[in-house]
């Protein structure tokens, strides 16, 4: 029995959880929203979020910003709640409804998101779901090799290495999902104008040609950055650049 | 003797006849406290003086004359007495509070000179307000014989307070009669005209030490319906004075001056359930029926009493339920405006009716009204209204199934926040990269690798069939003789030979499968014989023996500890040969 124990010991040490502290304001916000209080219950998450994250704390983050009518916000947190946990039904929604009350619509390219089921297959409640998959993976293959090795009966024998070849592919699969979902959640790539208007120029400098306009709550890639500018990309495929400080990176 | 001299010469005689009489010199006054702007009347009599100077007039104080002095004198004659008198008389008012002294009136009769005693008056302050009369003073000076005025009880407002306006004429004539009277035209109020109690009884004011007749023709309540300066245009009046049998009068006409309110925006911050109210409001919420059937009506009265714009107040839309059907409210006034303004209640009421069953809680309605004196918005809260509404009968109940309503989309809204703890997890952390995550993906297959090896090597181990048999042959014994292993350990003799002996048989029976009757020495050497040449099977036999023996019998042959390790050899030995 010395394996299974120290593999349970193993995965019992993985879920660091955040501290009491952050989960008691997250209570009080609660409360707070409950109650109607918005804006008591925004400060409350916004402590909470200073030392702990996840794309619950997010997406209610998000929701006191859209009680109080700050669109861009809202949809900034969403847009990081999304990044943390893609294709959460119920961020989507208030993203989609916030999303009605900007002023800019721009066009996607064709082939630009590859919809919901590429978000359902890497996404899920949080950022280390396909770590804790390719974990358990591992173990399982690990585990029907060893049953595959100890047993004398050759029918089960062959089903257990069967099933440690496929957890062995899980766990290459997995761990390279991990490893991308990470990778997502680290780097930003993406930005929320936060300007009630924004010009996108034509070069880093003031003065420049003008492009187009935006305005607030609308969502840019981000490319290259030259001194206070950041170089941004419209889902139409528009390229232009803009003052770092008009924008907040998701 | 002319005419002129014999009335001269009648009204002489008396005076001849009455110098017994006696003399009587007097300062009386009608009341001896008034308040400012009020009037008094002095009056200086002089009785039964047959020859008498000129009355010398008292000092008055500081008292002003209103009129006079009025000078009169009568003779009378009761009962053969003849009397004579004569008086001065003054109105007197005065300007501002206090206490004043009337002096002495002397007169000079005969050889003496008589003297009255001073007179104190006490002034209080009148109820005038002083800007009746600076109104009053402004008109006067047009006309100051008839003129009128309009005075409000407050210049500055705020949109919808109530103002008291009061149309005033004051007269000197004796006679008037209207002919023609044109009131203001009032833009940006709402006017509302106060009945006027009592009798259209003139009363007596003084204005600029003059006094009049004084009528008030009309009070009204306005309410100013926008914000800016409103001016209150002139009011014009004709009339006809000193019209008399004698003379057919003359017309004058009159105007007030033009009157500005200053009316101020209700201050922002107005709230939702704002209803428009201005003043002082109370709130009554009353529901006769709150259990009813579906499809039938609950009145819902929500009544505002108090001192405030009642009439400009509109009816509150009720935020109802879906499946609530409701009708333009009933207003039900009983709203009485006097000079203090308009006060009452207002009474709305409403019939509501709830197609389907269910509880539905419409909660607390609030309404709120801006309280000028206060200058802030004040909210009326009545209780929490539900309603219970039981199925109804009748209805759409003839063919048994209710009417079909569609889902109906009554708004958007974004969901609700994710309750509980939220997953937190300490920021910038991931698993992935972490000690632990290389731990769990370096364990198992190292775990593996360690199984494999150890596999293999019990694999080899198990090739070896000598190897294994003696470990096999060992285990066997010590398992066989672990109940005589306990009773050594306790040193029970009769257990310990017991327990012996039977391990033996019962392991020579299990190794050659007999039945623990068929072991006897016979069956031991057929099958042991072969071994050794009998010597086991010699060995075997004589423990067997030795251990009944001992068991019944307390004489051991030897030690118990020597009988249980050479038991445990003879096993060894049987099983190293006959093993599997």
């Amino acid at each position: 029995m010395r394996r299974p124990t120290l593999l349970a010991l193993l995965l019992a040490a993985l879920p660091v959880f955040a501290s009491g502290d952050a989960r008691q304001l997250v209570q009080q916000a609660e409360q707070a929203y409950a109650n109607g209080d918005h804006k008591l219950a925004l400060a409350l998450y916004d402590s909470a979020h200073a030392t702990s994250t996840s794309a619950g704390l997010l997406y209610n983050i998000g929701n006191c910003y859209s009680k109080l009518g700050d669109v861009p916000h809202a949809i900034l947190y969403y847009e990081r709640a999304l990044r943390l946990s893609p294709g959460a039904e119920d961020v989507q929604a208030n993203l989609d409804l916030e999303r009605t009350r900007l002023v800019d619509r721009v066009s996607q390219l064709p082939g630009f998101t590859l919809g919901s089921a590429w978000d359902r297959l890497r996404g899920g409640k949080d950022v280390d779901q396909w770590a804790r998959r390719s974990l358990w993976a591992c173990a399982i293959m690990a585990l029907a090799a060893a049953g595959g090795l100890a047993t004398r009966k050759p029918g089960l024998r062959r089903a257990l290495y069967g099933v440690a070849a496929a957890a062995a592919v899980a766990t290459v699969t997995s761990t390279a999902l991990a490893a991308y979902r990470v990778q997502e959640a680290t780097t930003s790539s993406e930005a929320i104008i936060m300007a009630p208007s924004a010009e996108i120029l034509g070069e880093p400098r003031k003065g420049a040609t003008r492009l187009f306009i935006l305005h607030q709550g609308t969502k840019v890639g981000l490319m290259g950055t030259e001194g206070d500018w950041r170089e941004v990309r419209l889902a139409n495929g528009s390229v232009g650049w803009m003052p770092a400080a008009q924008i907040e990176e998701i | 003797m002319n005419f002129r001299t014999l009335i001269t010469a009648l009204f002489l005689l008396p005076a001849l006849l009455v110098q017994a009489q006696e003399i009587s010199f007097q300062a009386l006054v009608d009341r001896n406290e008034i308040a400012t702007g009020e009037a008094l009347k002095l009056t200086i009599e002089l009785t039964n003086a047959s020859s008498a100077g000129n009355i010398n007039a008292p000092d008055l104080g500081g008292l002003a004359v209103l009129q006079g002095p009025m000078q009169s004198s009568n003779f009378s004659s009761i009962n053969g007495r003849i009397s004579r008198s004569s008086s001065i008389s003054w109105y007197l008012t005065a300007t501002r509070p206090g206490t004043y002294t009337i002096g002495a009136a002397t007169v000079r009769v005969g050889g003496g000179v008589l003297q009255t005693e001073p007179l104190t008056i006490k002034v209080t302050q009148g109820a005038s307000s002083s800007g009746t009369s600076a109104a009053a003073e402004q008109a006067q000076k047009r006309d100051p014989n008839l003129f009128c005025t309009i005075t409000l009880n407050k210049n500055k407002a705020y949109v919808g307070e109530q103002i008291i306006a009061t149309y005033t004429l004051y007269s000197r004539y004796n006679s008037l009669r209207s002919l023609e009277s044109e009131m203001p035209k009032l833009n940006g109020f709402w006017a509302e005209d106060v009945e006027l109690e009592g009798n259209w009884e003139p009363e007596l004011r003084t204005v600029n030490g003059l006094r009049y007749r004084v009528a008030t023709l009309k009070r009204q309540v306005l309410i100013p319906l926008h914000s800016g300066t409103l001016t209150l245009a002139p009011m014009t009046l004709s009339y006809l004075v000193n019209a008399s049998i004698f003379n057919s009068g003359t017309t004058v006409t009159i105007q007030s001056g033009a009157t500005e309110v200053n009316v101020k925006e209700l201050p922002p911050g107005k709230p939702a359930d704002f209803i428009g109210a201005v003043g002082d409001l109370q709130l009554e919420v009353k529901t006769a029926n709150t259990e009813v059937k579906a499809n039938e009506a609950i009145d819902l009265n929500i009544r505002f009493s108090g001192r405030a714009n009642l009439k400009l107040v509109d009816a509150p839309t009720l935020n109802l339920p879906p499946g609530f059907d409701s009708y333009d409210p009933k207003i039900d006034d009983q709203i009485t405006v006097n000079s203090s303004g308009m006060s009452g209640r207002r009474e709305f009421q409403y019939l509501l009716i709830p197609r389907h069953e269910g509880t539905y809680d419409l909660g607390a309605l609030s309404f709120s009204y801006f309280d000028p004196s206060s200058g802030t918005y004040k909210q009326l809260r009545s209780g929490e209204i539900t309603f219970h509404v039981k199925p109804g009968d009748g209805g759409t109940a003839t063919n048994g199934a209710p009417a079909k309503v569609d889902v109906q989309r009554l708004g958007s809204d974004i969901r609700y926040i994710r309750t509980g703890d939220l997953d937190l997890q300490p920021k910038g952390k991931h698993l992935f990269g972490s000690l632990a995550y290389v731990l769990g993906m370096i364990a198992p297959p190292l775990l593996l690798l360690l199984f494999f090896l150890w596999k293999r090597k019990r694999d080899a181990w198990a090739g070896d069939a000598d190897l294994q048999r003696r470990h096999g042959a060992d285990r066997a014994a010590r398992q066989r003789l672990a109940l005589a292993a306990k009773a050594l350990e306790k040193d029970d003799r009769e257990a310990f030979h017991d327990a012996l002996g039977k391990a033996l048989e019962g392991y020579f029976a299990d190794k050659f499968n007999l039945g623990v009757a068929e072991v006897n020495a016979a069956m031991i050497h057929q099958h042991l014989d072969a071994m050794d040449e009998g010597r086991t099977a010699n060995e075997l036999i004589a423990m067997i023996a030795d251990a009944q023996m001992a068991r019944f019998a307390p004489v051991e042959g030897k030690p118990r500890k020597q009988a249980y390790e050479e038991a445990r050899a003879i096993i060894h030995r049987i099983e190293t040969r006959h093993g599997k």
